[in-house]
């Protein structure tokens, strides 16, 4: 396994308020890194410093380049993609308008797939702000797909779903870093996606890495359960 | 879904589907006929609201691709009026010299464009408020070349793109000329929005930083639909000195900008033509006002209080609640 | 040259005074009033009728008076109702507020050019560095500051001043923390209006009174307002003195282009700082 994209000492400071604080982290091809922590971890914020959203400290490595501070529409052609904790799409476009449009913006390739996986075919011809929500946060992630990126940053893509369509989204989240050989970083409350999907976490609170490491041993981890689940878990 | 031909995609656009067509002829019906039997004042306050309504169109366009909502529109109008009448005055060849004036308009707005454009919101409007403001000054300082303030006279040539100079002075010929030109351009959108090109702008209204995650770069797409909406506006503004054949700094004040704004919000944006239905309501709306009170000012001014208050979406939004009872079916599937 | 810079001084804290007006409705309500210009005139226009039968104090306080009592109304008329629409409408509601000023000014006062003399107790001149400077223009100065600073005061020291602050920053978190945000807004845009209103009486014997005056004079309020940063005092004051100055000093150098002066350094300031000296990056 290789490591494709690397994060070292991100930080992020408000106003003298020290949001986020020296995080560092690595993604492997063909593998879902797991961050996770209490609300105001900083986990967000990680995700909008790395991809250029908002300006902050630290450097990111894409293939062992120093992409730092490289633009979102930069990144975006290089092959490093995210999505949006709330939903980011194009209300007054159809489904399969914004699909297109993703889909020349990331070079051209087939949506076919993508919309046939995550059920989007009977919506095609909708204007998003017509569907549901649940499939607006998959027309969010769909953008995020389109093109075969090879590294994608998921800002809690579960947020809002069933348990039903959140099982589903666990299972394509598996497949699609199996089978497009993708590094997948996930923000996810859900711990049943987590555990399903992830083979490595990092666990942040309060702004300051608190630990890695694989998921079953994490699980036990007195530390994590102290922070995450708080001390009755 | 594989990758759309340009074609394909332009034969989705709603002004080519029947109803739309259906409406292109209706319009153009409608003009025919005033020209047959309108009195020759009606005709001249049609052809007006038809030069008007072709700057509300640019600020609409703009505001509708790009969500950039201008307060300084009177500035390339004004640049466009005094850019020909500057042509015929001093003799240079007419047709070169006005298609000369609108590629300036372009080149300048759109450099202009790549500087405002990453501001968004008030700021942009704020700025372009401004922006006119600087121009009109400009315009009324440079009295050897403009005449101030006096205004100039605007000496036509024998003939313009191969008609006789006074059929752009009558009311029947301007009218013609200008719905002609109008009904070209708000073509033109539709198909514009209908193109890759137009649906990133659509895009770009939306939700522009998704844009900019889905890997495209907007700045020379905003600088480009700002070009090209002053480019409009500056088209009106040729038609407004060929028609009127005088010229004065009035034209470039920021209230002159207001009206256009007034004229597109009036309208809605839910649709292209919403600034022209907008530009025609308040255009005639001010001259029957006027006619029955010297107070129109006043109840103008109470007129768009209240209308916005009680009735926001302007014409567009009407139209579309209309529709909506007469077919029975949510205008929600139908949006143009 | 000090003369100048008085000068420069003098038409700064004019539009500082009305600068700050805007600021204050559009902190609460989001709204970029166009109608300020009209309410500043129409504040001249009465303050010019009260001084010349009761003399320039009473005259005074009835302009702040009357644009208060039309502010509140501006606001509980047509800006509350429009709290959650487009910024963009509120801007058609003010262009339709400034229509119906600008008629009803004409409408009693006419179309001609009026003029004031300053009353007589601040119509003497006083000699700065060997040169007559007229005490009026001292007064137009002293008259802005106490103004804003009371303003100033108000908003740092006092509760419903906090409030004002809290709701400007973030009207539902205000709300929820028991902040009466509907009686803020008339509260605001009443003082926001007799600000303009002021103005345009103590500037009436310095400037000349016509229908066209708020018009004029709107546009370099929002320049103003513009570069500072559209939500913050601070900027507005440190653009509101700038351009004073460059105003007074372009008159003298560049007659023919001081008029464009401003519009100049605003391209200027945004090209470098896009969200205004002062104001807060989104």
């Amino acid at each position: 396994m290789s490591i494709l994209f690397r994060c070292e000492d991100i930080g992020k400071t408000y106003g003298g308020v020290v949001a986020l604080k020296d995080v560092s982290l690595s993604l492997e091809t063909g593998k879902v890194h797991g961050l996770i922590g209490p609300n105001g971890a900083g986990k967000s914020t990680f995700i909008d410093v790395v991809s250029g959203r908002t300006p902050g400290q630290g450097r990111v490595y894409f293939e062992d380049r120093e992409v730092t501070g490289a633009s979102p529409s930069a990144m975006r052609r290089m092959g490093i993609s995210r999505s949006f904790q709330r939903t980011s799409i194009f209300p007054a476009l159809t489904v399969a308008a914004q699909l297109e449009l993703a889909n020349h913006g990331a070079g051209g390739g087939q949506t076919g797939e993508l919309v046939q996986m995550l059920g989007l075919e009977t919506v095609l011809n909708t204007e998003a702000d017509e569907i549901s929500y649940g499939q607006q946060r998959l027309v969010d992630l769909a953008l995020s797909l389109v093109g075969e990126p090879r590294v994608l940053l998921l800002d809690e893509p579960a947020a809002g779903l069933s348990v039903q369509e959140s099982a589903v989204l666990a299972g394509h989240l598996e497949e699609i870093a199996k089978r497009w050989d993708v590094a997948i970083l996930l923000v996810e409350h859900d711990m049943d996606v987590i555990f399903r999907v992830c083979s490595i976490l990092t666990v942040l609170a309060s702004g300051r890495f608190l630990v890695q490491g694989n998921p079953a041993d994490l699980r036990n981890d007195a530390a994590v359960i102290e922070a995450y689940f708080g001390s009755t878990a | 879904m594989g990758q759309m031909t340009t074609t394909q995609s332009l034969r989705q656009s709603p002004i080519l589907r029947p109803s739309g067509l259906i409406v292109v002829g209706l319009a153009a019906l409608c003009v025919g006929v005033l020209v047959a039997t309108g009195s020759r004042l009606t005709l001249s306050l049609f052809a007006q609201a038809a030069i008007i309504s072709t700057l509300a169109l640019s600020v609409g366009f703009l505001a509708r691709t790009s969500n950039l909502v201008s307060f300084g529109h009177a500035a390339p109008f004004g640049l466009g009026a005094y850019g020909s009448a500057l042509v015929f005055k001093h003799g240079l060849p007419a047709e070169a010299g006005i298609v000369l004036v609108l590629l300036a308009v372009f080149a300048l707005f759109f450099l202009i464009g790549l500087v405002i454009g990453r501001l968004n919101g008030i700021a942009f409007s704020m700025l372009t408020l401004a922006l006119g403001q600087f121009f009109f000054v400009a315009i009324s300082k440079l009295r050897a070349i403009t005449s101030g303030a006096d205004g100039m006279l605007i000496p036509l040539p024998n003939t313009l793109f191969g008609l006789p100079s006074r059929i752009f002075q009558t009311p029947q010929g301007m009218l013609i000329i200008a719905s002609a030109i109008l009904a070209v351009l708000v073509i033109g959108i539709y198909l514009f929005e209908a193109t890759r090109a137009g649906r990133l702008a659509m895009g770009v209204r939306e939700n522009e930083e998704r844009v900019l995650f889905l890997g495209y770069r907007t700045k020379l797409l905003k600088a480009s639909l700002f070009a090209g909406s002053t480019t409009i506006a500056a088209v009106s503004g040729v038609l407004f000195a060929l028609y009127q054949g005088f010229v004065s700094p009035e034209i470039m004040h920021w209230s002159f900008s207001g009206n256009a704004l007034i004229m597109v919000i009036l309208g809605g944006s839910l649709a292209v033509w919403g600034p022209v239905a907008g530009a025609l309501v308040f255009f005639f709306l001010r001259e029957w006002l006027s006619e029955i009170t010297d107070h129109w000012h006043a109840v103008l001014g109470l007129i768009l209080i209240t209308v916005t208050v009680a009735w926001p979406g302007g014409v567009t939004a009407l139209a579309r609640t209309v529709r909506q009872l007469l077919t029975g079916r949510n205008a929600e599937e139908e949006r143009t | 040259m000090i003369i100048n810079a008085l000068n420069g001084l003098v038409y700064g804290s004019l539009l500082f005074v009305l600068a700050s007006g805007l600021v204050l409705v559009y902190g609460l309500r989001q709204v970029v009033n166009f109608a300020h210009g009209a309410l500043y005139m129409l504040g001249a226009y009465v303050g010019y009728s009260v001084t010349m039968h009761a003399g320039f104090l009473p005259g005074v306080i009835a302009a702040g008076a009357a644009l208060a009592v039309v502010g509140v109304l501006l606001d509980v008329v047509v800006f509350r109702k429009l709290a959650d629409r487009d910024p963009l409408v509120t801007v058609l509601v003010t262009f339709g507020v400034m229509l119906i000023i600008e008629d009803v000014v004409r409408t009693v006062w006419g179309t001609q050019n009026y003029a004031i003399d300053p009353p007589a107790a601040l119509s003497g001149v006083v000699e700065i560095a060997g040169a007559p400077f007229p005490v009026y223009r001292l007064f137009i100065v002293a008259a802005s500051a106490v103004m804003v600073g009371g303003l100033v005061v108000w908003l740092r020291y006092t509760r419903s001043g906090l409030w004002v602050r809290a709701a400007s920053h973030s009207p539902t978190v205000a709300a929820m923390c028991g902040v009466r945000t509907n009686l803020l807004g008339p509260l605001v845009v009443g003082l926001g209006a007799a600000f303009a209103g002021v103005a345009g009486i103590v500037a009436a014997p310095f400037l000349s009174l016509n229908p066209t005056m708020g018009a004029e004079i709107l546009v370099l309020s929002f320049v103003v307002t513009v570069i500072g940063g559209l939500s913050s005092f601070g900027g507005a004051f440190i653009s509101a003195m700038i351009l004073g100055q460059v105003q007074a000093f372009g008159i003298v150098y560049v007659p023919e282009m001081a008029a464009l002066l401003p519009f100049l350094l605003m391209a200027l300031v945004l090209v470098a700082r896009p969200q205004g000296l002062l104001g807060k990056k989104e």
